[in-house]
């Protein structure tokens, strides 16, 4: 961790701590800056799980829209066989966003090849991606509850197809702590072009205590929201403004002993000023060599925009940030409805080459071993043809990958059936999913909870089996 | 809502393979006692007698075993094959297989057993017989209040709130803390009263006023303040769960959503008493003559999220409107989580899931209904604009009429309908307010786990039977709200005033002011809440002012909120209410403070909601076209923070990042957080820095600046200590100006004072550095927080 670069404001403020941090606070925030100062009342100092952990940190690439499964991971040749024909009877009714269930089924364009020792079949538009199978564990049976995109990223994102209740990273946020407090616990990285739909609640805290929502970062001078100085305020001008009001609030604190909102409050500006010093330099990628920007895709034009972030990603969580959450594709994103080939080329394009660079990179500094990545969108995509050329929403089979942090690498599970219409054997809800991630991360999933207008909620609500086959 | 148990394959099949040949003697004749009391005995009434009565079923009692449970009848006499019991013990529904889990599963014998026993007419035996009538618990929240005596304290106590308190204290062995100094008071009475700080000349007239009834006036005066409204209105707001918009996807606008916001300022401004506030906004559009406000006051359950994408199934969202509806409801004025009896009966609270469906029944024919309803002076405007638009309507039909007389060519008739067509679009409207009505009868039933497809036995509205019973049967939605307020209702005083008591001491007497039930906090102060409720209830005839004025003229209220060593062990947590408390103030407050000390604020109550700036990267990178963030212009963009424009799917970012409630569900309390990004806010926040620059240039006029300013922000004067790092810092941030003058000029906004000479460097670094003085101030722990 850099120390701060201010050593001005390190001596006011070791002139100002005596009235009111303990001692002890002090000194190991002196000894280690940028590092959390214990303090049993700040509800992000770090926290043990329920058991030792295989992840520490999460990197959740959000398809946003909904990537089809038969086009990208889950090879269908059942499909291509019953090319132009309708969905045979055997399959019973079918529930689709637009009602397509009387439409012809529709064969993928794409070629799949084995890959890695593991040979796991990946479609051709993932050239780069498809040279770290060995290191991904693919769920091709999962499922979810809705045929609608806000209520199905809702599910993805916090369990329930209902608005309003926490993320997971909020959920993590609020289980594991921070160990980095320069940056906030759980970060989202918005796609330029457009929120998901269902918005803001997608990374908000529901019902959990606002320290805990996902704080939006952008690219550029001011990642963090009103991280940036008012017009005509100097650097100087502001650390002068700060010293004064750590004085003002230690003055105040002297005479309320022992009034821990107080103290966090005067942490909270502390942690600000910080994070006005730090934010910057995290997003700042001049000191990333050439040759890992061109490893991100940094030098194409089609996928220097995801790679900035993919490598963003990356720095935060090699700085302790815990819950990285990125968003490939504007609000429309894969929803290709109709021109299923353009759409996803274009997203393929942009994105695989930046995944599979931000996968190498971890694992070259070694942070693979303890960094869950998860990909996947809030829903897979019918076999049925929607127009001639797109397909639509499906809930009731699709595939997603996680990698690293524990995950068993070169594995494939689960099935969706014939022609990829509804996962069929192995099939991991999403409630399944959650209840895995939290488990790599240390959580009994039952037991991460959170007491709330009565009741004891948790993410994975009723629900929610550990997938023993991605991590046994 | 997934199923909370899975049943393994194998046994299910092994279970229908043997369903269907019992190997019993045909002719033999079953015993109740003998043969089907000790195989229920020991399967069943675990989860199905007297302790638990799992889907509602009881399996003791021959009448309930007949009636059955949610899904239905357990058993049809003679007809086994139709009995559920048979159907579910053998594994014919493989989703629900009795006894459920893991737990062992009956014999093949006894299967037959229970057959035969159905099949000869499933006579009962000596076992009891209409025995299930009544619910009963010991729990405190569910007996009625009593009016307890008003202790005797050793040393004399102002009021019946003080000698309930102190008494406590003095068995703890410790005293209440001093009063709190006068400029402590008159802050703390203007914030918590209607959410403004005081004025330097108000705080003035109340510390210079050594009469005895200063204090009682001030309150007086507060309280019919009609910002008191505002102030209490956002807190019932939180509880109505209010926003803008519906979300989900669209997340469309409700540009009438704000009519139930100032139905309920309104309300409280007249103190309308509490049980009529509470009829009117669950019932209100069912009373007798109903007016458009008491039909308007109805939106209370219209603030319910909507969502409106095509292929959502509209039964399920109309279904979870109608949950909510019942959840808030049990949780704002019972103060019970009804919730969790939504698929199953309640885990610790006399609840039945059965009883979470009568009370869904009171809801579950209503229908949304926006009705017309003028706002001042509009009536008059829309028949001068309806009039003028039945005058075009007329004109521009004569001339589709003119060109088919005239022959004219078939593409100038179309032509001339088509703008007919437009124009008649343009009809103009009058405003609307969201209520609910009375639609068509609509069967509830169960919902079997919660499951709202799977249809369960049906059932009639009623209410908890834990609870005493309405003296006739209810059938309506205004039945339910007179029984919430009626005398026999436990609950609702309680909560009501423990509601009020956490505004006014950071926390409730019960800590869990959404949860009364056994999982919730005992009270700390019984009898006083009791007595508060009763008082409350009976002889202040649920005024809400009234009680407020009981609690404030308290000296439990009017104490030092300074930590005292002697509690910091003893009762950190200030249960014992040996001194008052301090918070942050909420994140509207806490814009509505730095407006008010900068005068930028407007003070205008009610009207359409309001935007005001915000950082870009918010509402143009989300789908509702409704969430376009157009700046407020002029007066509006001053308003308070209650005012503000609440798009559920992007929320204005300075309200959630300071603890603001999401809206999606009630809310009786909120958090309070401390996060760097609060810091970021009061720091660099457009809003804020406005703020200052305003604050700047109105103490620029005034003598003894720095002590004016000072007294603006915090309603004192500063220390001497104070007054010196004030200087300091103005001298310190203006030396820095004079560096950079063409950067400093920039500090001051639009807000430069009149005399300004924005070519003298001194004038400049001057005027900037007393925004960075102001700035400064804001951002005081002591500015943002309620001592």
């Amino acid at each position: 961790m850099q120390p701060l670069p201010n050593p001005m404001n390190r001596r006011s403020f070791l002139r100002n701590a005596g009235h009111g941090f303990g001692g002890i606070a002090l000194a190991s925030l002196l000894a280690d800056d940028g590092k959390l100062f214990a303090g049993e009342r700040d509800p992000l100092a770090p926290k043990k799980p329920h058991f030792e952990p295989t992840a520490k940190r999460v990197i959740f690439l959000f398809m946003s829209g909904g990537p089809s499964q038969m086009d990208t991971f889950d090879p269908k040749p059942g499909l291509t066989k019953l090319h132009g024909q309708k969905l045979p009877e055997s399959f019973g009714p079918v529930k689709t966003r637009r009602g397509v269930d009387k439409n012809k089924l529709l064969a993928s364009k794409r070629t799949f090849k084995k890959h890695g020792e593991c040979g796991t079949e990946v479609s051709d538009w993932f050239p780069h991606l498809s040279k770290c199978v060995d290191d991904l564990c693919v769920l091709r049976g999962c499922h979810g509850d809705s045929v609608t995109h806000p209520e199905s990223v809702y599910l993805m994102n916090t369990g329930s197809i209902l608005m309003g209740r926490p993320s997971m990273g909020a959920w993590v946020a609020y289980g594991l702590g921070s160990e980095n407090r320069n940056m906030p616990a759980f970060v989202v990285l918005p796609d330029p072009g457009g929120w998901p739909k269902g918005g803001a609640p997608a990374w908000g805290n529901g019902f959990l205590p606002t320290t805990y929502q996902g704080t939006l970062i952008r690219g550029g001078s001011t990642p963090v929201l009103n991280l940036d100085r008012p017009s005509g305020v100097s650097l100087e001008q502001q650390k002068r403004t700060l010293d004064f009001i750590r004085e003002g609030n230690q003055d105040h604190l002297a005479v309320r002993a022992g009034d821990s909102e107080l103290e966090a409050r005067i942490a909270a500006y502390e942690l600000a000023f910080r994070m006005q010093i730090h934010a910057p330099e995290v997003v700042d990628l001049a000191s990333e060599s050439k040759e890992t920007k061109t490893l991100y895709g940094l030098d194409r034009k089609e996928s220097a925009e995801f790679g900035t972030r993919c490598l963003l990603a990356r720095r935060m969580v090699e700085r302790g940030v815990r819950f990285v959450q990125l968003y490939c594709g504007d609000t429309n994103g894969w929803d290709a409805h109709s021109d299923l080939e353009g759409n996803h080329g274009k997203l393929c394009l942009q994105s695989d080459q930046p995944i599979a660079g931000l996968l190498t990179d971890l694992k070259r500094r070694d942070l693979l071993k303890d960094t869950l990545v998860i990909w996947g969108g809030e829903f897979g995509r019918t076999p049925m043809t929607e127009g001639t050329t797109g397909r639509d929403h499906n809930p009731h089979g699709f595939c997603m990958w996680m990698a690293g942090g524990g995950v068993k690498g070169g594995r494939v599970i689960g099935a969706t059936d014939e022609i990829g219409l509804r996962a069929a054997t192995d099939k991991t809800h999403v409630n399944d999913i959650h209840a895995t991630i939290l488990h790599l991360l240390g959580f009994k999933h039952t037991r991460l909870t959170y007491r709330h207008n009565g009741r004891n909620e948790r993410l994975t609500d009723n629900a929610g089996e550990v997938i023993q086959a991605a991590i046994g | 809502m997934r199923h909370v148990w899975v049943v393994s394959l194998a046994l299910v099949s092994g279970a229908i393979g043997f369903a269907a040949e019992p190997k019993l003697s045909a002719d033999r004749q079953i015993n109740f006692d003998k043969d089907v009391k000790p195989i229920f005995a020991a399967h069943c009434v675990q989860c199905h007698g007297p302790e638990k009565q799992k889907g509602s079923l009881r399996l003791d009692d021959s009448t309930a075993v007949t009636k059955g449970g949610n899904s239905g009848p357990a058993v049809v006499p003679g007809k086994s094959a139709d009995s559920l019991l048979i159907q579910l013990v053998s594994g014919l529904k493989p989703d629900e297989v009795m006894p459920p889990g893991k737990t062992e599963k009956l014999t093949k014998e006894q299967i037959g057993i229970l057959r035969m026993w159905i099949d000869q007419g499933a006579k009962w035996g000596t076992a009891a017989t209409g025995n299930t009538a009544g619910v009963k618990s010991s729990h405190w929240a569910f007996q009625a209040p009593v009016q307890h005596p008003v202790p005797k304290t050793k040393h004399p106590a102002a009021n019946a709130i003080d000698a309930f308190i102190r008494a406590r204290l003095e068995k703890e062995g410790t005293a209440p803390s001093p009063m709190a100094d006068k400029h402590t008071l008159v802050r703390r009475l203007y914030l918590d009263l209607i959410g403004l700080p005081p004025s330097p000349k108000e705080v003035d007239e109340f510390v210079n006023d050594p009469s005895e009834e200063a204090y009682e006036k001030l309150v007086e005066r507060l309280l019919s303040s009609p910002h008191y409204g505002e102030r209490w209105g956002r807190h019932w707001l939180d509880a109505a769960r209010y926003a803008d918009s519906d979300g989900y996807e669209k997340d469309t606008g409700r540009p009438f959503a704000w009519r139930y916001r100032d139905w309920v300022i309104q309300a409280l401004n007249k103190d309308m008493p509490f049980d009529q506030f509470t009829i009117e906004q669950l019932a209100g559009d069912l009373l007798p003559d109903a007016t458009t406000e008491q039909k308007a006051a109805t939106g209370f359950h219209r603030n319910t999220l909507t969502n409106k994408e095509g292929g959502v199934d509209q039964e399920e969202f109309r279904v979870a409107a109608v949950i909510d509806r019942v959840n808030t409801t049990g949780t704002v004025w019972l103060g019970l989580t009804v919730g969790c009896c939504q698929c199953h009966d309640h885990k610790y609270d006399p609840v039945s899931q059965r009883e979470f469906y009568q009370l869904f029944a009171f809801f579950n024919s209503d229908k949304e209904a926006d009705l017309p309803a003028f706002l001042p002076g509009e009536e008059a405007a829309l028949k001068d604009r309806l009039a003028a638009f039945t005058t075009k309507t007329a004109e521009l039909k004569k001339a589709v009429e003119e060109a088919k007389q005239m022959k004219m060519p078939a593409a100038e008739i179309k032509k001339r309908e088509a703008v007919v067509a437009t124009h008649l679009k343009t009809k103009p409207e009058p405003s609307k307010v969201q209520t609910l009505a009375a639609g068509p009868a609509r069967a509830t039933h169960v919902h079997i786990r919660g499951d709202f497809l799977r249809k369960g036995v049906e059932v009639k509205p009623g209410t908890p039977a834990v609870l005493p019973k309405p003296e006739k049967a209810p059938s309506t939605r205004l039945d339910l709200a007179k029984w919430i307020v009626s005398k026999e209702n436990p609950l609702t005083p309680r909560v009501t005033v423990n509601w009020v008591w956490g505004k006014f001491f950071g926390k409730g007497l019960v800590n869990t002011p959404e949860d009364f039930g056994t999982q919730g906090q005992k009270p700390s102060h019984p009898e006083l809440l009791d007595w508060l409720a009763t008082t409350f209830r009976d002889e202040d005839k649920w005024s809400l002012k009234k009680l407020h004025k009981r609690i404030v003229m308290s000296q439990t209220y009017r104490q030092s909120s300074a930590t005292r060593t002697d509690l910091i062990d003893k009762d950190p947590l200030n249960v014992l209410l040996a001194r008052q408390s301090r918070f942050r103030l909420e994140a509207e407050i806490v814009r509505d403070s730095a407006l008010a000390a900068s005068g930028l604020l407007t003070r205008k109550i009610g009207g359409p909601s309001i935007r005001p700036p915000q950082p870009s990267g918010i509402s143009e990178l989300t789908y509702a076209n409704s969430a376009r963030w157009v700046e407020s212009k002029g007066e509006d963009k001053y308003k308070r923070g209650l005012y503000v424009w609440f798009q559920r799917t992007s929320p204005y970012p300075t309200l959630t990042t300071f603890d603001a409630t999401d809206s999606n569900v009630c809310a009786v309390k909120r958090e309070r957080s401390n996060t760097p990004l609060q810091a970021l806010t009061l720091l660099n926040d457009a809003v804020f820095v406005e703020a200052a620059q305003a604050l700047a240039k109105r103490v620029q006029t005034e003598d003894a600046r720095p002590a004016y300013l000072f007294k603006l922000c915090m309603g004192r004067e500063p220390s001497t200590a104070e007054a010196v790092r004030l200087v300091q810092l103005l001298k310190d941030t203006r030396e820095l100006a004079l560096e950079n003058s063409a950067e400093a000029v920039k500090l001051l906004g639009s807000h430069k004072p009149a005399m300004l000479d924005v070519k003298s460097k001194n004038d400049v670094a001057t005027a900037a550095s007393w925004v960075l003085v102001a700035r400064a101030l804001l951002n005081l722990d002591e500015f943002v927080t309620r001592e």
